[in-house]
């Protein structure tokens, strides 16, 4: 079989106790999985179980207590490494929950702020980028700012933003848990048409079972705290996905039930 | 329209009669000081209170002789270096600490303890030093305005968005730029709020240098007509300064509004 593109080895997180206090409890323990080039891997687990200080971990904005992450078969974050490297070095990207668009740039200005501040701003990052905004519906929207838009704007906005630099890699973490479901369905037909443009990696965190197996190739499901993987489903669905019928699928109801079980 | 709906709506009414009820509320309130004034005068005598005629008059003198504005010029002159300086070291110092919390912790409290030391208090000191030129009285101001430039710009770094600061660097941005692109912009709302209460200060300060030490300027006018027992010259000055103080207030407004121009209005007062 050949390398998985990324990797993470027994990761263990514990955030440090007060002096003289009792060490806090484990967050992570002994947490391992890897995801393939072009995967799309989503991660189910109750809310409280670390999801978020994970791909935290491996987009190196917080520190890992214990566990190496691999990048195409190098280590690139050794256990216990001192220095955080966010974003690896541009290869992965990170969609958090909260859309984070820079307030004081227009549509536009935040989908060219990765390119800008990579000093590869030119035209074709700049035709790429229309091709983005136009491919989520926001064209027309280009010179308003996030204040401006709606929520489900402004999620696509911060999608595209993380798109428009090609990290090998994509996080995300519940990206569409804070909008209507009638939204949400819309922008996860707009994930995957998108996807299916490039075939990205993602690592798709989210505590629906519905998203995790309408989206994913593969769904891991994590435990409480610690925590760890308890299960892994491959989701069998052909792609193109309808994100709307996959309820109706032959199979969905005994995977969900499968997930549903492992969750409790 | 729901009768909720209407309610909410009502006390706002139609533009144009809101407006004029702020124009006619600001000419009553206009013709009020004025009255006061004019009464302060009747009452008081001309010694301690001038005349608003008497203080238009003059000051029509001092515009047409071309005296008002060599005061004023000098008076700016001193403001303006003074104030700049103070905004370079009061955005810089901020931005070199942040570098390093530990000496920010060991550098605060002397920056708190130097704050208060009074300014003009040292006058007699800076004198000793500089003499009776510029360098006093800029000196003066420096050391009138940077705290609050600084305090300002320290508030603002330490209100910026952390996540903001993580999603650019996963992102590749090297810690200059995110210095420049997420930091700096966001702490624009901070910085003019310091630049809008240090600008009239930097002008004050100037003023006051002026009354101790100065053959020219504003405060050098004012201090001259008091020794003459000119009311009418100290209460122009008063004017003059008040007008200068108000202009640099319009720019330093106009320039925020710029700046700031992607923020949501925020008139409501929180209400």
């Amino acid at each position: 079989m050949s390398v998985p593109l990324l990797e993470v080895r027994n990761l263990a997180k514990r955030f440090p106790s007060r002096q003289g206090r009792e060490p806090m409890p484990w967050v992570i323990r002994d947490l391992s999985f890897s995801v393939s080039e072009g995967e799309f891997l989503t991660l189910i687990g109750p809310s409280g179980s670390g999801k978020s200080t994970l791909l935290n971990m491996i987009a190196q904005i917080d520190a890992a207590t214990g566990g190496d992450i691999l990048f195409a078969g190098d280590t690139i974050v050794a256990s216990g490494a001192k220095v955080l490297r966010p974003g690896l070095d541009r290869r992965v990207g990170y969609v958090t929950q909260d859309d984070l668009l820079l307030p004081w740039r227009t549509t536009i200005d935040n989908v060219l702020f990765p390119l800008e501040v990579q000093g590869r701003l030119d035209d074709k990052g700049r035709a790429h980028a229309e091709t983005l905004i136009k491919a989520v519906g926001l064209s027309g929207y280009e010179r308003y700012y996030p204040h401006e838009l709606s929520g489900g704007m402004r999620k696509r906005t911060s999608l595209i933003r993380t798109l428009v630099y090609d990290p090998p890699v994509i996080l995300m973490d519940e990206p569409f848990a804070a909008v209507d479901a009638q939204t949400r369905t819309q922008l996860q037909e707009d994930l995957l048409r998108l996807w299916e443009m490039g075939r990205k990696t993602i690592i798709f965190v989210t505590h629906d079972i519905a998203e995790a197996i309408a989206l994913g190739d593969r769904t891991l499901v994590l435990t409480k705290q610690p925590t760890r993987i308890a299960s892994e489903h491959h989701i069998p669905f052909r792609r193109p996905r309808n994100v709307k019928d996959i309820f109706a699928l032959e199979g969905f109801a005994q995977v969900y039930e499968r997930i549903r079980a492992e969750i409790q | 329209m729901t009768i909720a709906e209407q309610i909410i709506a009502a006390p706002t009414g139609p533009l144009i009669s809101r407006r004029m009820t702020i124009l006619l509320g600001r000419c009553f309130f206009a013709a009020l000081l004025v009255l006061g004034w004019q009464w302060g005068a009747n009452a008081f005598g001309a010694i301690f209170f001038a005349p608003p005629l008497a203080v238009v008059e003059r000051l029509y003198e001092m515009a047409i002789s071309g005296e008002m504005f060599w005061d004023v010029w000098q008076t700016l002159r001193v403001s303006a270096i003074g104030f700049v300086i103070a905004v370079v070291l009061g955005l810089s110092v901020p931005f070199a600490l942040r570098l390093s919390p530990r000496i920010t912790e060991a550098v605060e409290p002397y920056i708190l303890w130097s704050q208060g030391i009074p300014k003009y208090a040292l006058a007699p000191w800076l004198i000793l030093w500089f003499g009776i030129g510029d360098t006093p009285k800029i000196v003066i101001v420096v050391t009138m305005t940077f705290y609050i430039i600084f305090y300002n710009t320290l508030a603002g770094i330490r209100a910026v968005d952390r996540r903001l600061v993580n999603m650019a660097r996963i992102m590749g941005a090297r810690e200059s730029v995110v210095a420049r692109e997420v930091i700096w912009k966001s702490l624009q709302p901070f910085f003019y709020a310091g630049l809008k209460i240090a600008a009239p200060h930097a002008v004050g300060a100037t003023i006051v240098g002026e009354f101790l030490v100065s053959t020219q300027g504003i405060g050098y006018y004012i201090e001259h007509a008091r020794e003459l027992s000119d009311t009418v010259g100290v209460f122009a000055g008063i004017v003059i300064a008040t007008a200068v103080v108000l202009v640099i207030n319009a720019i330093v407004v106009k320039m925020e509004r710029v700046a700031l121009a992607w923020r949501p209005l925020d008139r409501d007062m929180g209400r």
